[in-house]
């Protein structure tokens, strides 16, 4: 009785291993980079000395530990608007513990450490208002956000404290192999953040929750408490991004966190690290930092007038964002 | 009742206002109520209106910042139909008048053409009058940034000597300075002689970029006189900055106000350059350093009969 | 009818199980049972209960009465990881990996035991582990392989590979649930899963549900047919025919005329309505085809013949390069559905869940939603117009909704399908209906009511272009058959009633 059937649908088959959507969103913003740099090369001499390369990769390294943090939260699906307000409360608190004008604490390298930890510990509360409450990552932490810088205020009670110990100043200042000790630990902690994405179960997860968190739960694994974890990671990078940025001002503000919640993501998508999650990693958002931070300065030395500056890198960040959209597209495809 | 609002008391030179506005009251035997609305427009409108609805309006003096120029109309609207008395300062729109309100005193704010000039200047004097600097510009689209650069080209101009190489912007903010500058030195390398900056945040950077490099010699001003800023231009390391006079600004707008309410000043009898215009502002270089470390108010100023000592002119 | 209470060879037994929903019963006192090494088949059209039990027996639902016992001993499932447990896993039908990570991830997550050791991923033992249950079937994907690039086909073993994990953590032999496994595959992977499912029942009992009679009746021992909830009855596939099977699932026996050909036109109908000219586009070219007014005409095609393409560009929604379009003798201009729809050209797409409804809005703006102008007063909704009109076409189709404004996506496919196509019914203006494999996924009683539909249709002078799901339909429905073959007509064969070809004869061509 068996009817030969006919083919039963339009769905794509498998797609060989590196299909051409995903070269472009993998390689791409490296591609870009690259090209960046050489163009940056050739048109200005000043550009391509050893002591450019320090600068740039200097001024890109507290963007590049926030960068790092935020990414986790962003393979996951979810968004984190904090990173401002974490690093304005974690910089009052770091530049309150080390030696300083205000008081007579002087923690040294403990005071960091407490600065990270309480970085880590209003990502905890972040991931758990988001967990347990179920309030969406957008407003939790946009919350946790005003909630940091609430506290940056009243620890700054008016009076801004002066960084007077010598070894988180050294930071900024002294050199090893010709880059800030600031700079050296940026690397680190973007090797770590791709070790602990690519190696550990919390960043496998991570990941995997961004691609598909329903098969999670139907495999047995209890999600809230790594989605807890990934929050309290990401506020530990800003933490150490703030202790960061307090020696590069040498003194604790509550601007301290600046614009780097926006500056970040826009650095983690630019570099592929898609806002949908699942996709891109601690690697693909450094070379997003790395783009940006590129452009800013090659701009500033091919001439370009400030003016126009920040139309140059918004169009890039479109163009950026588009290709990593590109695959993606279909025709008739509806785009919200 | 006195106010006195800013946007936040995390700035020093507003938290000197405020304090500026505390000693004034203490002197005349009130307290004054701090008010910082953090830079929101709403809520700054909202504290206005919550202030104005309770206590005796006839006797409530307000000592303003408002958030921008847009937001200052509604505040005196507000006071105007409560009968209170109101003073701001710094922003208010080009085409709004102050004599159209009987109970809005003054406007005082400040010539940032001149004070970009006067630290142009100073720098130019130091450097002997050649050579060649940067400007660090602040965010492009405000009117202080533009005003202050456009006093830096009128300096430019009166002094054919001076190259101006590469101007830049570092949106009033010391981080993004220190990075500008690192990539200025740079492009220029040495031939940096001078580095000019819309406000004394970003002179901070700068320096901080100078100390970096290992430059030494290089002649930087700012603007705002903060507390920091200042202490560098009384050892040696900023050339200039210019004081509004933060404490002075934070009294001067409740004396005004206080003398309206107490009767002692008639609003209407006031020429217009009372009204609404420029204030004094003050150039400090090393030599007068000393003076604006601990900046404080003399009490004389604050005189009925004194309260409009500072004017230097009418807004243009 | 249950077996001995004491049989060592049952593996699961299910008695009395219950489960009822707000409005309907799920599952009304369904005992079934299952041996060791067993392959137990589970038909029954969509809403007879088959998902409901299977998503009872790994936990998903909890049932409101009756009992599970694995091995003899009552158990109470209370989700996935307890399931499993007990040593059941199911194969779920909407494929359930994690796409942007290994296959070795995949088959392990969860219960990546010693591949893990303190929070940190040991490769080369996650690779073994999964490795090995990757051997148990014989599949041959690298474990190493992100799970998106892979097939559908090899995704499905890796999912079972997945299931199959469970071995390792209970120690006894697994009990695998496949729901609806071979929707997504093609005709070869298919063979290719049969092949697996042998290989499973080695050391494994398997459930194995499909709509697909001919897949339930070829791969297993014996089949239960679900029908309202309940076990309409249990067949030997080595004995039954499908008609009996039809008469279990729908209640009553099997005219034949299920494709209701009584009601074919015994003259051929002349009168051209479209007539497509050398038309070439993206997929196709020089393709010359015509629809009479009346005429049901398939195009019969393997994948990539282009036909689905064709089908496309004729409303407007792919390219067209070169070639006319004449409509009762107008020259079309089929730039956009737009002017498709303006011309009177209805289309069905064969994505229902994506592409034909709008799951979140509900029946009556579904149903409206091509031709909004009928139900508008102006620039506003005449929601009075909306009702009558709409709740007409519900009464007109019997199609089986609690309210005109129930959300689409709540409705059995079948009843979808009705507002779909009701969506161009309305109105006067339609001339032409293109209907991209218009049956799919629906059980046997809901396609006799669209092949009705179809019937009367054409009665009533719509040309209609038909992409069948089997063979079968498209000769059984149509008056002619176009074949197509990579891009391009090849034949045309006539199919009047009472005269119908053989599919050979279509197949030939096909390839």
């Amino acid at each position: 009785m068996s009817v030969q059937s006919m083919e039963s649908g339009t769905r794509t088959k498998g797609r060989p291993a590196h299909a051409r959507g995903d070269l472009i969103q993998d390689f791409g913003p490296a591609v870009a980079l690259v090209a960046l740099v050489a163009i940056f090369a050739m048109v200005s001499p000043q550009f391509r000395t050893v002591s450019n390369l320090q600068n740039v990769l200097d001024s890109a390294a507290v963007l590049a530990v926030v960068t790092v943090g935020i990414t986790f939260v962003l393979l996951m699906g979810s968004i984190d608007l904090s990173a401002t307000g974490v690093m304005a409360a974690c910089a009052l608190s770091v530049s309150l513990l080390v030696a300083n004008t205000r008081n007579s604490l002087d923690l040294g390298t403990a005071g960091v450490v407490l600065a990270i930890l309480m970085g880590g510990a209003f990502g905890l509360l972040s991931g758990l208002v988001f967990v347990v409450l179920k309030v969406p990552s957008f407003m939790t932490t946009l919350g946790v956000a005003a909630i940091g810088i609430g506290v940056a205020t009243v620890l700054f009670s008016g009076i801004q404290p002066s960084i007077n110990d010598e070894s988180l100043l050294g930071w900024a200042s002294n050199r090893v192999l010709g880059f800030t000790q600031m700079t050296i630990l940026a690397a680190i902690c973007v090797i770590a953040g791709w070790a602990i994405q690519r190696y550990t179960r919390l960043g496998r997860y991570a990941s995997a929750i961004g691609g598909g968190e329903e098969v999670l739960a139907l495999s047995g694994v209890r999600v809230g408490p790594y989605k807890v974890a990934v929050f309290a990671l990401a506020g530990c990078f800003y933490g150490l991004a703030a202790a960061m940025v307090t020696s590069q001002l040498g003194s604790g503000i509550v601007q301290a966190g600046g614009d780097y919640t926006f500056a970040a993501i826009t650095a983690a998508v630019v570099g592929g690290t898609l806002l949908s999650g699942g996709r891109g990693g601690v690697l693909h958002s450094t070379v997003g930092v790395l783009i940006i931070t590129v452009l800013a300065n090659g701009l500033i030395l091919i001439g370009v007038s400030p003016y126009v500056q920040r139309g140059v890198q918004g169009l890039i960040v479109v163009i950026a964002v588009g290709a990593a959209a590109w695959p993606l597209r279909r025709r008739m495809t509806v785009v919200k | 009742m006195l106010i006195g609002q800013v946007r936040n008391e995390t700035n020093p030179y507003e938290a000197a206002w405020l304090d500026g506005g505390d000693a004034y009251a203490k002197q005349v035997g009130l307290t004054q109520q701090r008010l910082t609305y953090g830079g929101e427009s709403t809520k700054q409108q909202e504290q206005i209106r919550q202030v104005l609805a309770t206590g005796d309006a006839a006797c409530t003096v307000l000592n303003v910042l408002p958030n921008g120029d847009s937001d200052t109309l509604p505040i005196v609207k507000a006071a105007q139909d409560a009968g209170a008395w109101v003073v701001t300062q710094w922003n208010k729109p080009g085409d709004v008048n102050v004599s159209d309100y009987d109970h809005w005193i003054s406007h005082l704010t400040y010539n940032g053409k001149e004070s970009g000039k006067q630290i142009a200047e100073a720098m130019f004097a130091q450097m002997g009058g050649k050579g060649n600097i940067v400007a660090l510009q602040g965010i492009l689209d405000t009117a202080a940034a533009k005003d202050r650069f456009a006093g830096l080209k009128e300096a430019l101009a009166a002094n054919p000597g001076i190259t101006l190489l590469d101007d830049q912007t570092a949106d009033f903010s010391r981080d993004k300075a220190l990075a500008v500058t690192k990539t200025l030195l740079t492009k220029h390398g040495d031939k940096i002689n001078g580095i000019w900056t819309a406000n004394d945040d970003m002179a901070l950077g700068a320096l901080q970029a100078l100390d970096a490099a290992g430059k030494t010699g290089v002649a930087v001003a700012g603007i705002d006189a903060v507390p920091e800023a200042v202490q560098a231009v009384s050892d040696g390391k900023m050339t200039a900055t210019v004081s509004s006079d933060g404490p002075w600004q934070g009294a001067i707008g409740l004396a005004i106000g206080y003398c309206a309410a107490t009767g002692q000043l008639d609003v209407a009898s006031l020429s217009p350059e009372k009204r609404a215009f420029f204030a004094k502002q003050f150039l400090i270089t090393k030599d007068n350093a000393a003076d604006f470390l601990t900046p404080k108010a003399d009490p004389a100023d604050f005189d009925c009969a004194n309260v409009f000592n500072r004017v230097v002119g009418p807004i243009q | 009818m249950s077996e001995a209470q004491i049989d060592p060879r049952i593996v699961l037994e299910v008695r009395d199980l219950s489960k009822r929903y707000p409005g309907v019963v799920a599952l009304d006192r369904v005992s079934l049972h299952v041996k060791r090494h067993e392959v137990i088949g589970l038909a029954g059209e969509n809403g007879a209960g088959k998902s409901t039990l299977l998503k009872a027996l790994v936990g998903l639902v909890q049932p409101d009465s009756g009992s599970i016992e694995v091995r003899g001993t009552p158990v109470h499932v209370q989700n996935v990881a307890d399931a499993a447990r007990h040593g059941i896993g199911m194969v779920f039908q909407e494929q359930s990996l994690v796409p942007n990570i290994s296959a070795a991830e995949n088959i392990l997550l969860g219960c990546e035991g010693r591949a893990v050791r303190a929070g940190i991923f040991r490769t080369r033992t996650l690779r073994r582990l999964a490795q090995a249950q990757l051997d148990k079937i014989g599949c041959t994907v690298d474990p190493g392989a992100r799970t998106e690039t892979l097939t559908f086909a090899e995704r499905q073993m890796v999912e079972i590979a997945k299931v199959l994990g469970i071995e390792e953590r209970t120690s006894v032999e697994p009990i695998i649930l496949l729901d609806e496994p071979t929707s997504v595959l093609e005709p070869e992977e298919v063979e290719i899963l049969f092949g697996q499912i042998q290989r499973l029942r080695e050391h494994a009992s398997v459930i194995f549900v499909s709509h697909r009679l001919d897949e339930v009746m070829r791969v297993s021992d014996r089949v239960y047919v679900l029908r309202g909830g309940q076990v309409a009855g249990e067949v030997d596939p080595s004995r039954a025919v499908p008609s009996q099977l039809h008469e279990l699932m729908i209640g009553t026996a099997d005219t034949g005329n299920h494709y209701h050909e009584d009601l074919q036109a015994r003259t051929p109908p002349h009168r051209p309505r479209i007539v497509v000219d050398s038309l070439s586009g993206d997929g196709f070219h020089d393709v010359s085809i015509d629809v009479r007014q009346g005429e049901i005409v398939a195009i019969a095609g393997v994948h990539g013949s282009g036909r689905e393409d064709l089908c496309r560009a004729l409303f407007g929604a792919g390219q067209i390069i070169s070639g006319e379009v004449t409509l009762d003798g107008s020259s079309l201009s089929l730039t956009s559905p737009r002017s498709a729809v303006a011309a009177g050209i209805g289309y069905v797409p064969a994505e229902r869940k994506v592409e034909g409804m709008v799951p979140v809005l509900s029946v009556a703006q579904n149903m409206t939603l091509a031709r909004t102008e009928l139900v508008c007063r102006g620039p506003l909704l005449d929601h009075r117009r909306e009702a009558q009109l709409v709740d007409a076409w519900i009464e007109r189709l019997n199609i089986r909704t609690p309210s005109r404004n129930t959300g689409l996506g709540r409705l059995s496919g079948g009843n979808q399908q009705k507002v779909v196509l009701a969506r161009w019914l309305l109105g006067d203006g339609l001339k032409v209906l293109l209907l991209d494999h218009p049956t799919r996924g629906l059980d046997v009683g809901a396609k006799s009511e669209v092949y009705l539909l179809m019937r009367n249709l054409a009665n009533s002078g719509v040309a209609i272009l038909l992409l069948a799901d089997s063979l079968e339909e498209a000769i059984a429905m149509s008056d002619r058959v176009f074949v197509m073959n990579d891009g391009e007509v090849v034949s045309c064969v006539p199919s009047p009633p009472g005269a119908k070809p053989e599919p050979i004869e279509i197949v030939r061509e096909m390839v």
